[in-house]
């Protein structure tokens, strides 16, 4: 409870820092100069030749011609910089900061006190599945709607396809929760499961290069990581489709979401199964 | 009697647990082919010492440890139906609640979760908080509650849904004497109103004034059940407390009884009786037949040798006496057929030992 308070807070300060700082003049004043002349400082876009698509170079300098950044550009910049970081570290830390209300809900002489209520116990653990997407829910609403309504309020952009970040967030935070969930029911060991919930997620680090990794392998190890990397949750590269949907820039394949979804509802599948047939 | 009997509240059937080693762990048999039958509005007390499968027992009727084999009911409805936890309070031993819950908001939680209409639940918070003397701290968070208006609070807890059968696993652990008796009270008057209690404590002496029934549970089996006057019934005799002559010993006072009593020889006093000395402050006479006229013949005898009376009482064994002594007997016996066994393991091997090659 204290940890999830805690979360708030830094939430708030975080997008009131960001209400604050866009209202300072110089970024008040970049903003207008963006709005204006565009700014050449963007090092991926270069401006090519609508005909021959040739990246076009200075006539005086020969240097290659950058294209200048637009506003919308900017605004994406931003958001594509909160929704990662959010991503990341609003996971983990979400993870760490759910850990109480798993302990609790298992901890002798509360959970055989659950127990004793005329509730099946598949609708208990849904109720408290439910309960704990709903804090981090609401924790992603308020981050990610504060920042995206500051920048948009601030620009004039309205950008709807950052709020899908919320979703996301939402469902990969579940999706790296049923590993603790599982774990917890299994073990009763908070600790283990916290473990294994971090190590999934770093685990999906490595994965995600796998096309360096699988050439250096044998035949046996590079089919056993490709088999890992379709069997555990994709964390990073869903992280990549989000941004690539928040620029607008076209998605090649939503498998590693799918998958990531899919890996989520076995665990919960087993850790339902294992909640209704132990002793607590 | 089947086992959904409706004047049953508790009814159990061959019931066996055994918790699984897993990882080399020792499995374990909690409950072994555990047959009983709690009847309906009676204070039952389920007695045992640690390990012996009382809290087990608990559990798997509150459906929160599966049972191995054998069967289980609870108001006629097989434990395993979740419904069959519609009517029933339970009192956890060190139950926890959300530190950050108001007393008021744990009940209307509990409550909710007992499948109760919130105006319902709230009229009946306020009823119960009133009832074990919470009302005064009803906004207050349980962080700052101590453990006695814990296990208050926990009482009201178990009672918000208005329970036909209530579990109390020590109901009074942590609470100071006055509130012992505010819970005994309270027990006794919620059996006036029909209730089952079915009680698991340590507390014999608590057990002993309130319980109907109790059971002493070893190893997972029932060695005694039955009424607690049955249990606690009076021993054979009585018992006579001497005040202390000041001109006279302890010594002299078996030597001049014992002249009294064998100057009678028409009764079989003499052969009845005997001298407790060891406490020299207050020397004791036992009579050991449940005659009136011996003890009165006795009085009169005693009298008549100038010794002074200050006390008789009939002979009289307590829960907790009876309890110990019927765990001792058990531990006993299964010493003996250790060292048995043990014995006849040695012999056997000396046996192999000595047979030639």
């Amino acid at each position: 409870m204290k940890i999830t308070l805690g979360l708030f807070v830094v939430t708030t300060i975080a997008w009131l820092m960001l209400s604050f700082a866009l209202s300072l003049d110089v970024v008040e004043g970049s903003i207008a100069a963006v709005r204006i002349f565009g700014l050449v400082d963007e090092p991926t876009q270069f401006v090519r030749d609508p005909e021959t698509g040739e990246v076009i170079r200075d006539v005086e300098t020969g240097n290659l011609q950058r294209q200048a950044l637009s506003l919308d550009s900017f605004v994406i910049g931003i958001n594509r910089f909160v929704f990662s970081l959010a991503y990341i570290f609003g996971i983990l830390i979400g993870l760490f900061a759910t850990m109480p209300l798993v302990t609790g809900f298992l901890e002798q002489g509360r959970i055989d006190l659950l127990l004793s209520k005329p509730i099946s116990r598949t609708k208990l653990l849904a109720g408290h599945i439910a309960g704990v997407l709903l804090v981090v829910f609401l924790l992603t609403v308020y981050l990610i709607g504060g920042v995206w309504f500051v920048i948009a309020f601030k620009t004039g952009i309205w950008q709807f396809e950052f709020l899908l970040a919320i979703p996301t967030i939402t469902i990969m935070f579940a999706v790296i929760f049923s590993v603790v969930l599982t774990t917890s029911v299994a073990s009763r060991s908070t600790g283990l499961a916290l473990v294994l919930a971090y190590g999934t997620i770093f685990v999906s680090a490595i994965l995600a290069i796998r096309d360096q990794i699988v050439p250096q392998l044998s035949e046996f190890w590079g089919s056993l990581f490709v088999g890992m990397y379709h069997v555990l949750p994709n964390y990073f590269e869903v992280m990549q489709i989000m941004t690539q949907l928040a620029s607008k820039e076209t998605v090649t394949s939503f498998y590693p979401f799918v998958s990531s979804v899919l890996f989520g509802i076995t665990l919960y599948v087993f850790g339902f199964i294992i909640f209704s047939r132990r002793d607590f | 009697m089947t086992v959904t009997d409706s004047s049953l509240a508790v009814s159990t059937r061959d019931l066996t647990k055994r918790y699984s080693g897993l990882f080399g762990k020792r499995s374990v048999l909690a409950l072994d082919n555990l047959s009983l039958d709690v009847h309906r509005g009676e204070i039952f007390g389920l007695l045992g010492p640690n390990g012996a499968g009382k809290t087990t027992l608990l559990k798997i009727l509150l459906a929160v440890v599966k049972l191995t084999s054998g069967s289980a009911t609870l108001l006629g409805k097989p434990v395993q139906d979740w419904n069959s936890r519609r009517n029933i309070g339970f009192l956890p031993e060190n139950h926890r609640f959300p530190p950050f819950l108001t007393a008021m908001g744990a009940l209307e939680t509990y409550g909710q979760l007992s499948c109760l209409q919130t105006a319902y639940v709230q009229s009946r918070a306020n009823l119960l908080l009133e009832r074990v003397g919470l009302a005064q701290w009803k906004n207050d968070r349980i962080k700052e509650f101590s453990k006695g208006m814990m296990q208050r609070l926990g009482i009201a807890q178990a009672l918000i849904n208005d329970p036909e059968v209530l579990f109390l696993d020590e109901p009074t652990d942590g609470v100071d004497p006055i509130g012992r008796r505010e819970i005994r009270d309270l027990l006794t008057t919620l059996q006036k109103e029909g209730k089952t209690i079915f009680l698991n404590s340590h507390l014999l002496s608590e057990v002993e004034m309130i319980c109907d029934r109790v059971a002493i549970l070893h190893q997972g089996k029932i060695v005694r059940i039955g009424k607690v006057s049955e249990l606690t019934r009076r021993g054979t005799g009585f018992r006579i407390e001497l005040e202390k002559a000041f001109d006279s010993n302890v010594e002299s006072l078996a030597h001049t009884l014992k002249q009294i009593l064998i100057s009678h020889p028409e009764s079989d006093l003499f052969s009845s009786v005997t001298v407790d000395s060891s406490r020299p402050e207050s020397p004791t006479v036992e009579l050991a037949t449940d005659s009136v006229q011996d003890l009165n013949q006795l009085l009169d005898c005693l009298r008549s040798a100038g010794l002074l009376i200050r006390s008789v009482q009939p002979k009289y064994t307590s829960l907790e006496a009876r309890f110990i002594q019927t765990i001792s007997d058990l531990d006993e016996d299964a010493g003996k057929i250790i060292g048995r066994a043990e014995a006849e393991t040695r012999s056997s091997a000396n046996d192999e030992a000595e047979k030639p090659t």
